[in-house]
């Protein structure tokens, strides 16, 4: 089966770098897991990719380490040209802070915040007060995904749709390197689906953001430029602008 | 992160209730000692100094002969004077004279009220000759009002006086039960004890001080601003330790309170697990986390304190002013407290709270970015209590159990306090093993229970431990009320048990009549006393009249064998053996030494014995005690000589004593007996055994309010599992039967731990404490006051239980499955 595979784009246009990496689990005595093996990746910046994989292949766990969340166990990650295993828990705290927007499946929004309260969330964490330009980033992303009456509620008075946008929101605020999304539609239906996954497309066509999308759905990855399909803890294929015959080969290419 | 602080408070605000109620309960508690003894310190101060404001000089020092002379230089020099302090008088009433209870003593009042330093409550002073003021108090109690008449003294010193007023007397030395003029207190003057005597004169103070010590050379004088000022720091300082003693209850309701507020946050961050994540995920570092919940408990700690600065002041002033009416007699002045106070109670309602809270927010910093990422709540943490912890907490046991040894054997008062300190540590941290162990026992124990009672049981157990950490927390504060409160008790009983004892041999009659030298008891005499209200049983002791040689005519008594142990509480002691006779020091005198022998004559017998003292040396009369066989050697004829009571077991001293006084009066009987010493006695350890507890009561309610929070806090993360059960067809009343079993189980089980380390913490505190006074102090456990104890806490727990229950079966099962 052949696969297209990027070629390794310089350094200046990677968002994020994968090298050797490795994640284990399990503890003294139990057997043990692993997620990831020996993983090199790749992630070009101003992109739309996405990560596929059926459950136990590692995608999640993958997103975990490119994002710092979750320490490997051996191997080097690099995210906007910053080492990650160099960094403290605090600076990957603060990394996070700049860095990096999450959108995960559920509980994105702090249940007491309102709506804007949480986009700004990360600004406020880093104790900078909402200057001209920062405001000026806040109404753009606002208009852009169309928040503009709902900016008033909590979360609980939102629709699950309403919701990921804010979500999308914070992720964006802060102009990060790199937007991770896990499963982002996993708990919406079909319209608020395709209206979730056309916002992220035009975040990175309109805004220039980098996006990685952890999926499962084929409907999802069609919205992506890149496809990266992972299988028992490595990459299988890295593949650019796929049809979505040569995804679907790939994909039941694992199973025999 | 002032947004999600403020956002935060105002979402969680139900859930820091209990905490908040624990900090103002301790707080208030903290205040209205502070306004008792604010009162009371001004109460005494103004009671005390009272008797000595317009005074000028004040002499000290003065010898009763020289009292009437300082009166008559007085009135010789146009001085004020007045003696401070009273003398022991007999006071009958009225026309039919017959003892005026209560009224034995006599002190002088200037005519009009002087200084006015007694306050009046009914009548007029006196002001005069033939007038006396007589205190409120007393004059209730035996029956006077204005108007009637009074016999002071006996014999040629016999004074009459009508009653003018009624007056309240200050609780110090210028206490009196009756009072006089200078006219009538005369006769007295030699019998005074005079504490001091105040001087008002116009002059310097050089001259005034020269006219007393001319007057009563030997005396001390002093200007009567400073002896006051010294009298009022005397009087303080007793107001002050007590006012510490019961600050040690606050610090342990206080304590409480943290241990209360520890397991709140310690849960409440458990429950943000998500929240806490998600923020973490998001860019915020862990200090910001931290630094976050901890703010939220600054706030509640200020907000809280401020709360039971406020109740506690009204709290404060509602109790100073029970009391006052209450006990008028108790000197009360103005409850306000100072600025020191309120800082102080702030201060540490603060402190508390935030100090509680620190540990639990390390934990909340330990939450993993992760943790926001799964779909689902996180399980809720199972938690096992470490080989370690197990470890560490045998060795600091073995450590403090050493240490109350060793204090046992040495009496030492301190190494006991700090072994208790360390052996409480080692049960707190053994709580997760021991308190879920015990549980899961009972749990299937409980189990094999019939009639539909043995499965609620197991799964209330098995509930209960799920989470050792959390349920050794909860218990925690419990077990802390539940062991002082029992090993006071056990202490207290053990100390009424010994002093009860020593008592029996001290004092091993209740009350006795005893006929004086030539005289015998009437006939019906008997029958009467055991009319009396409160006799139990009265015996005729059968006696004679004998001369003694130098101790002159005395009156002797030889109760039987059979007689004596019917009334005495130390069969044995009162019967002399053969060729013995006991003498009383009431026979012998003051300063008498006992004779080798006495040599009793009745008519032309006489007899020689051996004297000595029994074990009991006193508390049968001036009678010499001889055994029976001596008695009928003596005389053929003996007569009733004495009648000797035993009481009803609670029966009222005060009644008691004066229906034998009445019986008594003009038969020519000597009374005796140590029934009022005994009840007094009994009636002291009632009231510090009831104050005691009342004082532990509020860290019991602490507790219980500790644990009703922890319930409801547990029930709303089961929500899903309650839901499902219900789904399952567990009816609303079966899932709070259930929430119900559980909190019982706990309450019972801690409060059954608890009385067991309380109990040897008692005994360990009698061996230590109370030994050195009384010798023999054997363990007596009061099993009743004990049941009551666990008792109360298992309807407090179920009580507890109640709202978390009915909050928990109101869901409708859809609703708590769903997601999110």
């Amino acid at each position: 089966m052949e696969t297209t595979t990027l070629t390794a784009p310089p350094d200046t246009d990677l968002a994020a770098r994968a090298r050797g990496l490795t994640r284990t689990y399990g503890e003294r005595g139990a057997t043990p897991v692993h997620a990831l093996r020996d993983v090199d990746l790749d992630l070009p910046a101003g992109r739309f990719t996405a990560v596929m994989g059926s459950s136990g292949s590692g995608k999640s766990t993958l997103m975990h380490c490119l994002a710092g969340l979750d320490v490997p166990t051996s191997g080097s990650v690099q995210v906007a040209g910053r080492a990650l295993e160099q960094l403290d828990d605090t600076a990957l705290a603060l990394f996070r802070r700049e860095q990096v927007g999450f959108v995960f499946q559920g509980f994105n929004l702090l249940p007491m915040l309102t709506a804007r309260q949480n986009v700004v969330l990360p600004l406020e964490l880093a104790g900078r007060r909402l200057d001209r330009a920062a405001r000026e980033r806040l109404d753009l992303v606002v208009t852009t995904l169309g928040l503009g009456d709902r900016l008033g509620h909590r979360p609980s008075e939102l629709s699950g749709g309403q919701q990921q946008r804010v979500a999308i929101a914070r992720a964006l605020v802060t102009e990060p390197a790199i937007v991770f999304a896990d499963e982002p539609t996993g708990n919406l239906d079909s319209e608020a689906s395709a209206e979730i996954l056309s916002f992220l497309r035009r975040s990175v066509r309109e805004l220039g953001q980098t996006v990685v999308m952890v999926t499962h759905e084929l409907d999802a990855a069609s919205y992506a430029d890149d496809v990266v399909v992972l299988a028992d803890g490595a990459v299988r294929a890295h593949l650019a602008d796929p049809t979505a015959d040569e995804l679907v080969a790939t994909l039941r290419g694992g199973a025999r | 992160m002032r947004s999600v602080l403020l956002a935060s408070l105002r979402t969680n605000t139900r859930r820091y209730v209990a905490s908040a109620v624990a900090v103002v309960i301790g707080v208030t508690f903290v205040m209205t000692i502070a306004a008792i003894s604010s009162a009371a310190r001004d109460g005494l101060v103004s009671s005390v100094g009272a008797p000595f404001a317009d005074a000028d000089v004040v002499a000290t020092d003065v010898r009763p002969a020289d009292v009437e002379p300082l009166l008559a230089a007085a009135r010789r020099d146009g001085a004020r004077a007045e003696v401070i302090g009273s003398a022991f008088v007999p006071v009958r009433v009225g026309d039919e004279p017959r003892p005026a209870e209560g009224l034995d003593s006599v002190a002088q009042v200037t005519p009009g009220g002087g200084g006015r330093w007694l306050e009046l409550v009914d009548g007029a002073y006196p002001d005069g000759e033939g007038q006396a003021a007589v205190g409120a108090t007393d004059a209730e109690a035996a029956g006077l009002s204005v108007g009637d008449r009074l016999e002071l003294g006996r014999g040629d010193r016999t004074r009459e006086v009508t009653v003018t007023g009624l007056v309240r007397p200050p609780l110090s030395a210028a206490y009196a039960s009756v009072y006089v003029t200078e006219a009538d207190l005369l006769p007295y003057a030699g019998d005074l004890y005079p504490e001091a005597v105040t001087w008002s004169d116009e002059g310097s103070a050089d001259a005034l001080e020269q006219a007393v010590r001319a007057a009563a050379p030997g005396a001390a004088v002093q200007d009567a601003d400073t002896y006051v000022d010294d009298l009022a720091a005397e009087a303080t300082r007793g107001v002050d330790v007590v006012a510490l003693v019961l600050l040690v209850f606050a610090a342990v309701a206080l304590f409480v309170s943290s241990l209360v507020i520890a397991n709140s946050f310690a849960i409440l961050v458990a429950q943000r697990q998500r929240e806490l994540a998600l923020l973490r995920c998001v860019g915020a570092t862990r200090t910001q986390v931290r630094r976050s919940v901890r703010w939220e408990a600054l706030t509640l700690g200020v907000v809280a304190s401020a709360l039971g600065l406020g109740v506690g002041a009204l709290a404060g002033a509602g109790v100073v002013a029970a009391i006052g009416s209450r006990f008028p007699d108790v000197p009360l002045g103005d409850p306000s407290v100072s600025w020191r106070w309120y800082a102080a109670a702030a201060v540490v309602g603060v402190v508390v709270t935030l100090g509680a809270a620190w540990l639990p927010t390390r934990r909340a910093t330990r939450v993993s970015p992760l943790a926001a990422l799964r779909p689902e709540p996180a399980e809720d943490v199972r938690s096992r209590a470490g080989r370690v912890r197990l470890g560490a907490g045998l060795a600091v046991l073995a450590i403090g159990v050493a240490a109350l040894a060793v204090a046992v054997a040495g009496r030492q008062a301190l190494l006991m306090v700090a072994g208790g300190a360390v052996t409480s540590v080692a049960v707190l941290l053994l709580g997760p093993v021991l308190v879920p162990g015990a549980v899961r026992l009972v749990g299937r124990v409980g189990g094999r229970l019939p009639g539909g009672l043995g499965l609620p049981t197991r799964l209330a157990a098995d509930n209960a431990v799920r989470n050792p950490r959390r349920t050794a927390a909860t218990a925690a504060s419990l077990l802390v009320g539940v062991t002082l409160t029992t090993a006071v008790l056990t202490g207290l009983a053990s100390v009424r048990g010994a002093v009860d004892a020593e008592m029996s041999t001290d004092n091993p009659l209740d009350a006795t009549l005893t006929a004086e030298a030539g005289g015998q008891v009437a006939g019906d005499l008997v029958a009467r006393v055991e009319g009396v209200d409160g006799v139990r049983r009265a015996v005729a002791v059968p006696g004679t009249t004998a001369s003694a040689g130098r101790l002159g005519e005395v009156t002797v008594l030889a109760p039987s064998a059979a007689q004596e142990s019917s009334v005495s509480y130390d069969p044995g002691g009162l019967t002399p053996p053969a060729g013995t006779a006991y003498l009383p020091l009431d026979v012998l005198g003051q300063g008498g030494r006992v004779p080798r022998t006495v040599e009793l004559t009745v008519g032309d017998e006489t007899t020689s014995l051996r004297a000595a003292l029994p074990p009991s040396t006193d508390g049968w009369g001036p009678a010499v005690l001889v055994s029976p066989d001596v008695l009928a050697r003596l005389t053929d004829a003996p007569v009733t000589s004495a009648v000797w009571v035993r009481a009803e077991a609670g029966a009222d001293a005060g009644t008691l004593l004066d229906g034998l006084d009445v019986v008594a009066d003009g038969a020519g009987l000597a009374a005796d007996g140590g029934y009022a010493s005994r009840a007094s006695a009994d009636l002291q350890l009632d009231v510090v055994t009831g104050a005691v507890v009342g004082l532990l009561a509020v860290s019991v309610v602490i507790a219980l309010v500790g644990i009703g929070n922890t319930l409801g806090l547990s029930v709303l993360e089961r929500s899903r599992e309650h839901a499902l059960l219900r789904a399952l067809g567990l009816t609303r009343r079966q899932l709070r039967a259930t929430l119900g079993a559980e909190a019982l189980l706990l309450s019972v089980v801690v409060t059954v731990l608890g009385t067991l380390v309380g109990t040897a913490f008692g005994w360990v505190g009698v061996q230590v404490l109370v030994r050195q006074v009384v010798q023999t102090a054997p363990l007596v456990v009061p099993w009743g006051q004990v049941a009551l104890v666990v008792l109360a806490s298992a309807v407090a727990g179920v009580l507890a239980a109640v709202l978390p229950a009915r909050r928990a079966a109101r869901t409708a099962p859809a609703a708590g499955l769903a997601l999110q």
